[in-house]
């Protein structure tokens, strides 16, 4: 009998040791669960600045009240403060302090600071507050589709809130409390503080003032010329930091039409970076930039500065006939030189440079200058762009890129393909952000300007660029002239397809510009998206980028180059 | 050694030397001392309970009744009372409670059917096992293991022949599984087990021989998967003790609970007091679970320890009915030993989750007054025997 007895102690000992010494570690972290209740504390979200410190979104401090129902004393008397602090209804309230069926309730979410200090006064047990600031956007609409908005739970969902979120968002924290199996607090014991971190603030490479600028100018243009859309990006081609983003139409940060949400997609879209167009006049700068570099490298195919071009208005390629917009009746578009034919954007002239070329070689070129392929610039939904494979191109297809049709590019990827053609053949991967840095102004992390590759030797790219501010001083581009300034670039008028056929009226006004030619500092790519009336980049486009540089100029005081009256 | 010895009534009953042609051996000293170390450590044992109960309820008691005091103070009562009725046993000759078999018998069947008279009854957690009056409540069940002893031993020892034949044990089987059956119709199916396990414990112990215990075994071995399909929530318990884990809220909670009392304790505890699980986690933290708050607040060495000590008691016991001269101390101080050792593993056994949780307290921890007082008057009379034996341990029952 003692034996079956002594039998059974083991038994069970033995089983209270592997519970208590070996099985322990994992029954105590499930239990830890239940012995707890948690009130978040939110981590303070970064702000968001333009390149010299502007706030652009920024956060009013905003608590949430949570109520506790097991470990309210007073369900009456703290329903009547809050109520008369919050200017609700006592009754919700008190329904709310007595609602045991939930271990927390939010009283309520989002009230002021002000509030919040006044009720914290009162000391009511069993109520608790929670840091949740509101997110705000000092400049309401701009730069709206760079900057993004955040979700409900102020998680960043587009645009640079959505893109460094991780960074911005910093990590919640939580208080913990002891309770008991129902929620109440036990007594004398203290509750554990994990503290918040807060997120780090994002320094733009944007400048707010050129942006205000590029901002105006585009509005004006959309009224005037009643247009679809009108946008704009300006960079620095020194490093490809991206200085202005103008999406227009827009809509204020602040009041985000979060009901219409097919609105909202369209509104918040930064098109520049997720949209392709078909570039037309504006890309002969690559297929200029590709002559120019293959004829200094001595290729026999490449045409000279020298070079005249045939004088007849149409190419016949596979059969097809392909035309210049002008009727070169009457002299006009005759004996043209290279310089002569992206004055007049003539379109024959480019034909004959990308056939002579050869796909192969034109496609290296394409490859250089990043078409087809992603800029890599640090922002969500970024689009490639449309390339006919190389492979299946038909000639007269081939024919048509070379005057920027039959491809589709994004207006980033024209405008950082235009500044590595003028800055000496350098290309970088385009940025919105230079910085990162916590409250204290210390730089956590930098974005540094990372060169890509070459696309052509400093040479061809100083001899492009001064056949583009021939354009811009004699040719199609004079409105975007400016005395004593060095202004250069190239327009582009391209018809709209629609489902596959060109729209009857339908035109796409662009200007991609830079100045000063000889060591360019600003370029800005000005899109007019439908302009009713008159559609010739020309006269459209580029009257923009003049108004974008002259604020430029104003904004940054930038003299006139020597010489210059 | 020892379980050569504690075998010998049956030994003596097989090879036919029980009992003794004349009965020479049979003798009842003049009191002594007694076992003081065996009283010693039951007394120990109930004040450690005390501290338990205070420790395990006081957070619940001050929530249900304001006062962080009331369980402590009704097991101090309990504790008081079997104080008092282990002193008065203690002096008592116990061979006059010989003739109060069968009268015990029967008042445990009346206390145990008054359990269904309406009005009479009370209902707790879906089970009828307590009768009273107002506060006053008895468990029934607590006495009728004692009274079933009582009845038992006085019935062997009246005519020890009895334990040769199967018509002879009839009567106790009779009285046995009357007590039983009336027990698992409130249901409490633990102290229905707990009283089976006594009766096999106490024929074996009186020596019946090895037929009838086998043939008494087999249909046990039948009954208890009948029993649990019969009633559809032990099925679930038994299933919910499998894995726990299966159904958190409902069956299971009860388990888990105790599992993270018990993993909380760890090695060496977390200090008197200072459960975490008695926060209103752990139901039944005062009684049947008790075990779990100890376990918790003393850790692995406590439960040693604490084993120990009943360890100590169930020796000691048994030793005491070893000792004894003559039959009917035998049997008795046998028959009580074996119901607080019976009792202790199954409650050891439901706490570390070996079997289905079934409600049986920790005999003189848990809280609960019948179970407090009935166990100490019991103690009491097994110090009683102790108190006539001699100093030697008996030889009469081995001849050898």
């Amino acid at each position: 009998m003692i034996a079956a007895i002594a039998f059974l102690f083991c038994i069970f000992l033995g089983r209270f040791f592997y519970i208590q010494v070996i099985w322990e570690d994992e029954l105590h972290y499930l239990a830890l669960d239940q012995w707890t209740r948690e009130i978040p504390v939110n981590a303070g979200r970064g702000q968001i600045v333009d390149r010299n410190g502007e706030l652009l979104a920024g956060n009013r401090p905003q608590f949430s009240v949570y109520a506790r129902a097991s470990a309210v004393d007073d369900a009456e008397g703290s329903a009547h403060a809050l109520a008369d602090a919050l200017h609700s209804s006592y009754e919700e309230i008190y329904r709310k302090l007595t609602d045991k069926s939930k271990s927390e309730i939010v009283i309520v979410r989002r009230a002021e600071k002000e509030l919040v200090e006044t009720i914290e006064k009162t000391e009511m047990k069993g109520v608790y507050y929670a840091r949740n600031d509101a997110r705000v956007y000092p400049h309401g609409a701009l730069a709206s589709q760079v900057i993004g908005f955040t979700a409900y739970d102020r998680s960043g969902t587009t645009g640079i809130e959505g893109y460094y979120n991780a960074y911005l968002a910093g990590e919640n924290g939580e208080i913990l409390y002891d309770t008991d199996l129902v929620g109440v607090d036990l007594k004398g014991a203290t509750a554990a503080y994990l503290p918040a971190t807060d997120g780090l603030n994002v320094k733009l490479t944007l400048d707010y003032r050129i942006q205000t600028v590029a901002e105006e100018v585009m509005g004006r243009a959309l009224e005037e010329h009643d247009a679809l859309a009108a946008r704009a990006v300006v960079l620095d081609p020194n490093d490809f930091s991206v200085l202005a983003m103008v999406n227009l139409p827009s809509y204020d940060l602040n009041e985000i039409p979060r009901d219409d949400m097919d609105a909202l997609n369209a509104l918040s879209r930064n098109c520049l970076v997720s949209d392709v167009y078909e570039p037309g006049s504006t890309f002969k700068i690559v297929t200029a930039a590709a002559d120019i570099e293959e004829y200094l490298r001595g290729n026999a195919k490449a045409f000279s500065p020298q070079h005249i071009f045939s004088s007849a208005r149409t190419r016949t390629v596979d059969g097809t006939t392909i035309r210049c917009w002008s009727d070169h009746k009457n002299g006009k578009h005759s004996n043209e030189t290279l310089a002569e034919a992206l004055n007049n954007s003539c379109n024959p002239c480019f034909v004959d440079i990308a056939l002579s070329l050869g796909k192969e070689t034109f496609y290296d070129y394409l490859a250089a200058f990043r078409f087809g392929r992603a800029t890599g610039v640090d922002f969500s939904g970024e689009s490639i762009g449309m390339l006919l494979p190389e492979s299946t191109l038909r000639d007269c297809d081939f024919a048509r890129i070379g005057f920027g049709q039959s491809i589709a590019v994004t207006p980033l990827q024209l405008a950082c393909a235009a500044a590595s053609a003028v800055n000496g053949g350098y290309y970088y991967t385009p940025r919105l952000v230079s910085e990162l840095y916590s409250d204290d102004g210390s730089v956590r992390e930098k974005v540094r300007s990372s060169l890509v590759g070459r696309t052509v030797s400093e040479k061809a790219s100083a001899m492009l660029s001064e056949m583009l501010e021939g354009v811009v001083r004699d040719g199609s581009g004079k409105h975007a002239y400016i005395e004593g300034y060095r202004v250069a670039g190239k327009t582009g008028t391209a018809q709209k397809y629609e489902n596959g056929v060109i729209a009857q009226g339908k035109y796409v006004s662009s200007f991609v510009g830079y100045f000063p030619a000889n060591a360019p500092r600003y370029l800005a790519l000005v899109i007019v998206d439908e302009p009713q009336g008159t559609y010739y980049g020309s006269t459209v486009a580029a009257p923009c980028a003049k108004e974008i540089f002259e604020g430029i100029i104003d904004v940054m005081n930038i003299p006139p180059v020597e010489g210059s009256v | 050694m020892r379980r050569k010895s504690s075998n010998s009534g049956a030994e003596a009953a097989a090879t036919g030397i029980w009992p003794p042609a004349a009965k020479p051996a049979e003798r009842f000293r003049e009191g002594g001392k007694g076992d003081l170390l065996f009283l010693g450590a039951v007394v120990l044992l109930a004040a450690f309970g005390l501290v338990a109960v205070y420790s395990a309820s006081s957070y619940n008691a001050e929530v249900q009744y304001g006062d962080a005091m009331f369980f402590f103070k009704k097991q101090l009562v309990g504790f008081v009372l079997g104080l008092a009725a282990m002193a008065a046993i203690a002096f008592f000759d116990y061979r006059k409670l010989q003739k109060f078999g069968l009268p015990a018998l029967i008042l445990s069947l009346v206390l145990l059917a008054l359990v269904f008279v309406p009005g009479v009854g009370k209902s707790n957690y879906g089970a009828t096992r307590w009768i009273g009056f107002g506060s006053f409540t008895i468990q029934p069940s607590e006495i009728a293991k004692y009274g079933f002893i009582l009845f038992t031993a006085g019935y062997f020892a009246k005519d020890p022949a009895r334990l040769r034949t199967f018509k002879g044990i009839l009567p106790v089987l009779g009285a046995g599984l009357s007590i039983c059956v009336l027990i698992m119709l409130e249901p409490n199916m633990s102290v229905t087990m707990c009283v089976g396990a006594i009766m096999v414990g106490m024929l074996f112990l009186g020596g019946i021989t090895k037929k009838t215990l086998a043939f008494l075994c087999i249909p046990v071995i039948f009954l208890v998967p009948a029993l649990i399909i019969a009633e559809p929530y032990r099925l679930k318990r038994l299933s919910a003790f499998m894995d726990p884990w299966a159904s958190p809220q409902e069956e299971g909670y009860q388990l888990i609970q105790s599992l993270y009392a018990l993993g909380n304790g760890n090695f060496f505890g977390t200090g008197l007091f200072r459960s975490r699980q008695k926060y209103r986690f752990l139901p039944f933290s005062e009684s049947d679970f008790i075990l779990s708050v100890i376990a918790e607040e003393t850790g692995f060495i406590g439960v040693l320890a604490l084993f120990f000590v009943i360890g100590f008691i169930v020796y000691r016991g048994m030793k005491i009915a070893n000792a004894c001269e003559n039959f009917y101390g035998y049997m008795l101080a046998a028959g009580i030993t074996l119901a607080f050792a019976v009792q202790s593993c199954l409650n050891a056994l439901v706490v570390s989750g070996c079997i289905p949780p079934t409600g049986l307290p920790l005999p003189l921890i848990s809280a609960g007054n019948t179970s407090l007082v009935v166990t100490m008057a019991g103690m009491g009379l097994v110090y009683a025997v102790s108190r006539h034996n001699g100093k030697r341990k008996f030889i009469g029952y081995t001849t050898k």
